[in-house]
C-alpha cells in the first residue's frame, strides 16, 4: 500500500484545489512488490474507470514502463496485457514518501502504507 | 422441479434471517419461494427450492442456517406427519433399499427423552430401510425434530417436562449443515491479532459482508473503518476492501510508533504494520485489502463517482466513540489562511505530527450525509450496508434516511432493549450517476438524533423526544 489502482481515484481535495489537482506526485518513496494473485474478471470491469495517462505517467515515476502509452481498447486486451496491467496496479506498494499535489503542493505523507490525507485547519471549507 | 425444503435457522438475529437468505439467493441467482406469512420468530421455514444444490449454496454461505432438510412430512402431530411422508414415498423410495444411514431425533426448546427418541425412530418402521446405519459417515442423514413453544425463564423445569406437546414436528433428509458458521469462530475478536474496544463481533460483521454481496472481484469499502472488523469479512468471501479513519491510530495501533522515522523504527525493530494488516495477515486476506487511508469522508478525495459495489460501514455512534469530523466546535474562529512561516520552524500544519481540529458528527446528519455520499460513490445496484443505533420505543420507520436514487433493501433491528441498532440495507438505483452529491432533505427528526445524549439519560424521555420541540424546552 498506496497500490497504483487506489493512486488513480484520489484527486487533491484541499479547499479551492479544483484544477491541475489530478494525479498526485510521489515524492520520496519506498517501492515493495508484493505478487498477488489475478483477478481477470475485476480487472476487466476496472478497466474503463482507468484515467490512463495518469497511470502510465505514475506507473514511469516509480520506475515501471511495461504499460502502453496509449490506452488499448478493452476488446484488443489479452491474459498477456492483464498481468502486466494487474503486477502494476496491485503488486506496487509505496510503503514510505509522500503524494503532493501538482497544483497546491499540499504533500500527503505515507506512513507504513497509509496516507494521511487529513486537510489543515485552513484547507476545509 | 420444486423441492419442498425446510430451513432451521440459528436461534440468533431473527430479523437478519429473511434480509440475509434474500441476500445469498441473489448473489446466487437461487430462486426462492418463500411463503408469504412467516413468523421470523420461530427457527423453523418451509420454502421451496429449485435443486438441492440451491440448498448446499445456501446453507454454505448463510451464517444463520443451521441445517436444510428435504421435508418429506411434518404437522402438529405424528399422525399428521406419517399421513404426508407416506403421500411423499416417491421422494424417499430409492433411498430405502441400500443406503447406509443415520437417524436424528431432535427438538427446539426442549431435549427429548432418550427412550422416547427410540420409540419415535420406531414409529418409521413402515418406511422399511433395509441398508445399514453409519454413524460416521453415512449416505443419508434423517432429521426428525420437534419444535416447542417458547416457555420463557419464569419458572425451572423439570428436564423432560411438557415431553410430547410440541408445536410442530418436521421429517426429512439432510440437505446441507450450515458450514458457513463456522466462520464466526475463525474470525472471533478475541482471537484476532489486532481489534479495539468497539470492534463489531464477528456474527456481525459476517452478516453485514452478506448484506453486501461480497464476491470475488467486487471492490467495498468502509468510510468508518475503525479497527478493520468489515474489511475481514468482506475479504473472506472474496471482495477486494478499502477503508478510511479519520483517526489513523485505529488503523495501526500502538499509538505514537508511527510518528518515529521509518528509519528509527526499524533500528528500535519495531514492527511497523498497520494493526489492521496484521489481521488482514492472520486470515490470509491481506492481499485483498486495498488500501487504507486516513481523511474524514466529509472531506474526502475521491475523484469520481460510481467506483464501489458496495459501501459498508458501523459509523461511530458515541456510546463509546462518538463520530468526528474536521473543523472547530460550534464558536471557535476557523484559521481560513496557512499559518505564517514566522521562524524557523515549519508551520504548524507541516509538520509531521500535526492533527487538524475536528468537531462532533451528530449522527443523524452523519446518516443522512452517508445515504448521500453512497448515492455519489457506488455503481448502480451498488449496495450501502450500515448500522444505526436507535431508541426502540420512539423509533418509527421514517427515521431511515432516504435518498431518490436508493431503494430500502432491508431494516433489520439487533435488540439491546430500550436501545437498538438497524443494520439497515440499501440499493442504488439504476439511471445516470449523480455527479453532485445531493444532500437528502429531511424535516423530519428521527429518534436516533443526539443518540449519546439519550443513551447515557438512560432514554428516559424515549416517547417525547419524538417532538422536537418537547426536546427543545427540556434543555
Amino acid at each position: 500500500m498506496v497500490r497504483l489502482i487506489t493512486h488513480n481515484l484520489l484527486a487533491c481535495h484541499a479547499k479551492g484545489c479544483t484544477t491541475n489537482n489530478f494525479p498526485l506526485v510521489f515524492k520520496d518513496v519506498q517501492l515493495e512488490i508484493r505478487e498477488s494473485e489475478m483477478n481477470p474478471e475485476f480487472l476487466r470491469n476496472f478497466y474503463p474507470k482507468l484515467e490512463w495517462d495518469a497511470l502510465v505517467k505514475t506507473a514511469e515515476q516509480l520506475g515501471d514502463t511495461s504499460l502502453p502509452k496509449t490506452q488499448p481498447p478493452i476488446e484488443s486486451v489479452d491474459e498477456e496485457f492483464l498481468k502486466a496491467l494487474h503486477h502494476v496496479l496491485l503488486e506496487i506498494h509505496v510503503e514510505e514518501g509522500a503524494m503532493t499535489c501538482p497544483n497546491c503542493e499540499h504533500r500527503y505523507g505515507i506512513v507504513s502504507g497509509i496516507p494521511n490525507m487529513l486537510l489543515a485547519e485552513h484547507e476545509v471549507a | 422441479m420444486t423441492l419442498p425444503c425446510l430451513i432451521q435457522f440459528a436461534q440468533v438475529h431473527e430479523q437478519f434471517r429473511l434480509p440475509e437468505l434474500r441476500s445469498i439467493a441473489e448473489l446466487n441467482g437461487i430462486q426462492l419461494d418463500i411463503p408469504e406469512e412467516v413468523d421470523v420468530k420461530r427457527p423453523f421455514m418451509i420454502i421451496n427450492l429449485s435443486s438441492e444444490d440451491d440448498a448446499k449454496i445456501l446453507a454454505a454461505r448463510c451464517i444463520l442456517i443451521k441445517n436444510v432438510l428435504e421435508l418429506w412430512g411434518h404437522g402438529e402431530s405424528y399422525e399428521v406427519l406419517h399421513g404426508r411422508n407416506k403421500e411423499n414415498m416417491p421422494l424417499w423410495q430409492r433411498y430405502a433399499t441400500d443406503t447406509t444411514f443415520k437417524f436424528l431425533v431432535t427438538a427446539y426448546n426442549h431435549s427429548i427423552h432418550k427412550a422416547r427418541q427410540k420409540s419415535i425412530m420406531e414409529t418409521f418402521d413402515y418406511m422399511a430401510w433395509e441398508g445399514r446405519i453409519d454413524l460416521a459417515s453415512p449416505e443419508v442423514t434423517l432429521l426428525c425434530t420437534e419444535e416447542y413453544r417458547d416457555r420463557g425463564n419464569s419458572h425451572t423445569r423439570a428436564k423432560h417436562e411438557g415431553e410430547g406437546s410440541f408445536r410442530q414436528v418436521y421429517f426429512g433428509r439432510l440437505l446441507a449443515e450450515g458450514t458457513a458458521r463456522d466462520l464466526i469462530q475463525k474470525f472471533d475478536v478475541k482471537q484476532r491479532a489486532y481489534y479495539g474496544n468497539t470492534s463489531m463481533e464477528s456474527e456481525i460483521s459476517l452478516l453485514m459482508a452478506n448484506q453486501a454481496l461480497s464476491a470475488p472481484g467486487r471492490l467495498i469499502y468502509d468510510p468508518f473503518v475503525g479497527t478493520g472488523s468489515t474489511l475481514y469479512t468482506c475479504a473472506q468471501f472474496g471482495s477486494y476492501v478499502c477503508g478510511s479513519d479519520i483517526d489513523g491510530r485505529q488503523m495501526r495501533g500502538k499509538g505514537g510508533v508511527w510518528l518515529l522515522q521509518l528509519s528509527e523504527r526499524r533500528l528500535m525493530g519495531l514492527d511497523v504494520t498497520p494493526g489492521i494488516m496484521r489481521s488482514a495477515a492472520q486470515y490470509g486476506v491481506a492481499s485483498l485489502i486495498l488500501d487504507l487511508f486516513t481523511f474524514d469522508v466529509t472531506r474526502h478525495p475521491w475523484r469520481s463517482g460510481g467506483i464501489f459495489d458496495a459501501i459498508i460501514t458501523d459509523p461511530p455512534y458515541g456510546v463509546r466513540a462518538g463520530a468526528k469530523r474536521l473543523g472547530k466546535k460550534d464558536k471557535a474562529v476557523i484559521n481560513d489562511k496557512p499559518p505564517k512561516p514566522g521562524n524557523a520552524d515549519a508551520p504548524a500544519h507541516l509538520r509531521p505530527n500535526y492533527i487538524p481540529p475536528t468537531k462532533p458528527y451528530e449522527l443523524s446528519e452523519l446518516a443522512v450525509d452517508l445515504v448521500a455520499l453512497s448515492v455519489h460513490l457506488l455503481k448502480p445496484g451498488g449496495r450501502l450496508v450500515f448500522f444505526l443505533p436507535t431508541v426502540n420505543e420512539a423509533y418509527q420507520d421514517v427515521d431511515i434516511p432516504l435518498h431518490p436514487h436508493m431503494k430500502l433493501v432491508s431494516n433489520s433491528l439487533q435488540d439491546f432493549g430500550n436501545w437498538g441498532r438497524r443494520l439497515v440495507t440499501m440499493e442504488k438505483l439504476s439511471g445516470p450517476a449523480t455527479t453532485d452529491p445531493a444532500i437528502a432533505t429531511t424535516i423530519h427528526v428521527p429518534a436516533h438524533k443526539d443518540f449519546r445524549e439519550k443513551y447515557f439519560s438512560g432514554f428516559r424521555h424515549a416517547m417525547n423526544l419524538k417532538d422536537p420541540n418537547m426536546m427543545n424546552e427540556r434543555r
